[in-house]
């Protein structure tokens, strides 16, 4: 059962509810094999997207290819695409075995040939024996892997989840991640996975989709969108960070001069594509790069608070501006609330982003 | 939860008791009525017999008047669960001001006096050459059940997830098989419920009967009001309780259905 699926294609395509523009025309290729997650806030459209690769909606423009074939008009049925639900979408009638094999029956596959193929998917899925248990009687986590092995049997082009884990405990989830992972790794087919979970995303993904407001704010390795993010949301929304408002003065080889209100100084650090000179911008600085009394020159700054994390802390840090910033540190005990300290970085580890 | 005192807990059940029995003893009393021996209506009998049983069964009229009401409701219901489903199936799908007007329209005829519609009807039958047929009162019948219907399947249709009929069009079912295989097994108890009360609305209705029944094609609440004003023999009672005993196996049947259906045995 070793199928890679196929690459995905969209081009242009958008949605709109009424005046409201769920998915602005969005571009997006999916390598045969890949794991892509969409990533973003509540709303930002992913359920939308992933709604219309599956053909549960009809764009308002644009194309989607599966392989080398134009599924842009073809019904849901006909598009061989896996999707496992956030609630599962179960059948409540029906036991664990016919729920997985209803996509067979439905393909006309045979008694036999379906019989055999629900119990290699259910040993895929560690589910040995449950074939004739009623589907209320699984509990959540079982559940969720009879709505993924549902999904696989039928041996999918694209396999597309959303946000499946989000009914599990906490505990539970790191275990199915893993578990995904494995699955993955071992039958790998292109998937698209929706989740809410930044750690999740990072935990499975090859490339990671980072949406708002109905558009892929950016789409990159995990590397890409925490080191080099597009924009200021993709900045503040993927890990956490220091943003703070600058005026660009100039920019030039990648990198850019601004003015920085809240130092009030003007430094030069490595600029997104976008940032131009005469416009506003945002200084990226991640907490865990800001460095603390390291030079004498620095940015001068309080402790207005320490929070020990076992080997690390974290320090509010007052600048003279009155801007707030948070620093990461390995623990250091000399440095308490209410110290002066001089504030530096590295400057390859700045960025300045476009606002939006 | 408080434990009421005493005194109005026995004051509260005998009130309630009280109403059930002045509801259910008159209905009940013409079961012992139609076991008369008398031919007149003895309450209780004097004497016991199935005498009046025979007679009905004997009587050509009141054996096709049972016959057509048999007829009259099935015709009815099977047309009101068809057409009720399928109109409970579309309304699910209409945005929320359009579901609301076009719902009050299907539930009218349970608002509408039923002698409005019935006079409608007769009108209306007279031109298409219905009035008088089992066809015709059949139709008029649906009329009147189809609000069960609607009711009963729309209700059921609601523990129907959206998600469901996704995933199984996702996994290659067509509309069709999607409604027969996920769809249909799980608003069964509703539509059992909608035909049950279809059938019971058809078979004890005799307002839209009076006014289409004609001179062949009574039904049987038909012929016991025309056989009451004529005289008032034990026949009437074993006509009456036949229709409660109907009434009574229908209800268990749609109780075992949905009960059936809410804890899945094995
Ligand atoms: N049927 C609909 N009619 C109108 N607006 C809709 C409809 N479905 C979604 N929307 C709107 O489109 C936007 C995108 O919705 P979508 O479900 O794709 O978001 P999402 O990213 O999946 O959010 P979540 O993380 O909460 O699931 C939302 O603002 C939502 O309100
Ligand atoms: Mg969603």
């Amino acid at each position: 059962m070793k199928n890679t699926g196929l690459p995905l294609r969209l081009e242009g395509v958008s949605k709109r509810y009424g005046k409201y523009t769920a998915l602005t025309p969005t571009d997006l290729t999916v390598a045969a094999g890949e794991f892509l997650t969409l990533l973003g806030p509540s709303g930002s459209g992913k359920t939308t997207l992933l709604n219309l690769i599956a053909g549960y909606l009809e764009p308002m423009s644009g194309t989607i290819e599966i392989g080398s074939r134009d599924v842009t008009r073809l019904p849901a049925r006909q598009r061989n695409i896996g999707m496992v639900f956030q609630s599962y979408a179960l059948f409540p009638h029906m036991t664990v075995g016919q729920n997985i094999g209803y996509g067979l029956a439905v393909r006309g596959v045979s008694k036999a040939e379906s019989t055999r193929r629900v119990s290699e998917v259910l040993s895929l899925m560690r589910l040995e024996g449950y074939a004739d248990r009623p589907i209320q009687k699984m509990s959540g986590g079982q559940q969720q892997r009879v709505a993924l092995a549902r999904a696989l049997v039928i041996e999918p082009d694209v396999l597309l989840m959303d946000e499946p884990l989000s009914a599990l405990d906490k505990q539970l989830r790191r275990t199915v991640q893993l578990e995904l992972r494995r699955l993955h790794q071992e039958h790998g087919r292109t998937t698209i996975y929706v989740t809410h979970d930044q750690e999740e995303a990072l935990v499975l993904s090859d490339r990671i989709a980072v949406m708002d407001q109905g558009r892929i704010q950016q789409l990159g390795t995990v590397d890409d969108i925490y080191d080099r993010p597009a924009n200021a949301f993709v900045a503040g929304f993927i890990g956490e960070s220091n943003l703070l408002p600058v005026k660009v003065n100039a920019v030039a080889e990648g990198k850019a001069t601004t003015e920085v209100e809240a130092f009030r100084r003007t430094i030069v650090a490595p600029a997104a594509p976008g940032v131009e000179a005469g416009q506003t911008a945002r200084l990226l600085l991640r907490p865990e790069h800001l460095l603390l009394n390291e030079t004498d020159d620095g940015v001068p700054a309080e402790i207005i608070e320490a929070v020990y994390l076992g080997e690390l802390s974290q320090y509010g840090l007052a600048l003279e501006s009155g801007q707030v910033l948070t620093a990461r540190r390995i623990t250091d005990r000399s440095l308490r609330t209410g110290m002066k300290v001089s504030l530096s970085w590295d400057p390859g580890h700045a960025r300045v982003v476009p606002e939006n | 939860m408080s434990k009421l005192p005493l005194w109005l807990r026995i004051g509260g059940n005998s009130a309630a008791s009280l109403v059930l029995g002045f509801l259910v003893l008159p209905i009940l009393a013409v079961v012992p009525a139609s076991f008369n021996k008398a031919s007149f209506i003895y309450l209780p009998p004097r004497a016991y017999s199935g005498v009046w049983y025979e007679r009905f069964l004997e009587d050509a009229e009141w054996r096709t008047s049972l016959l057509n009401s048999l007829q009259v409701a099935v015709l009815a219901t099977a047309i009101a669960v068809v057409l009720g489903t399928l109109a409970a199936i579309g309304l699910r799908r209409l945005e929320g001001r359009w579901r609301a007007g076009i719902t009050a329209l299907f539930l009218a005829p349970m608002i509408v006096p039923v002698v409005v519609t019935a006079v409608a009807l007769y009108r209306s039958a007279l031109d298409v050459g219905l009035s008088g047929s089992i066809l015709g009162m059949s139709l008029g019948h649906m009329i009147l059940a189809l609000p069960f219907v609607v009711i009963n399947v729309g209700i059921a249709l609601r523990g129907v997830d959206e998600n469901w009929l996704k995933a199984a069009s996702g996994l290659g079912g067509g509309p069709w098989t999607v409604f027969r295989t996920i769809t249909l097994p799980n608003i069964t108890p509703g539509i059992v419920g909608g035909a049950v009360f279809s059938f019971i609305t058809s078979f004890d209705e005799v307002v839209v009967a009076v006014f289409l029944a004609g001179y062949s094609n009574k039904t049987l609440p038909v012929k016991i009001w025309e056989s009451i004003r004529l005289e008032f023999t034990p026949v009437i009672a074993v006509a009456a309780t036949m229709m409660i005993v109907l009434a009574i196996v229908l209800f268990a049947v749609a109780q075992l259905v949905s009960s059936g259906r809410e804890t899945p045995t094995k």
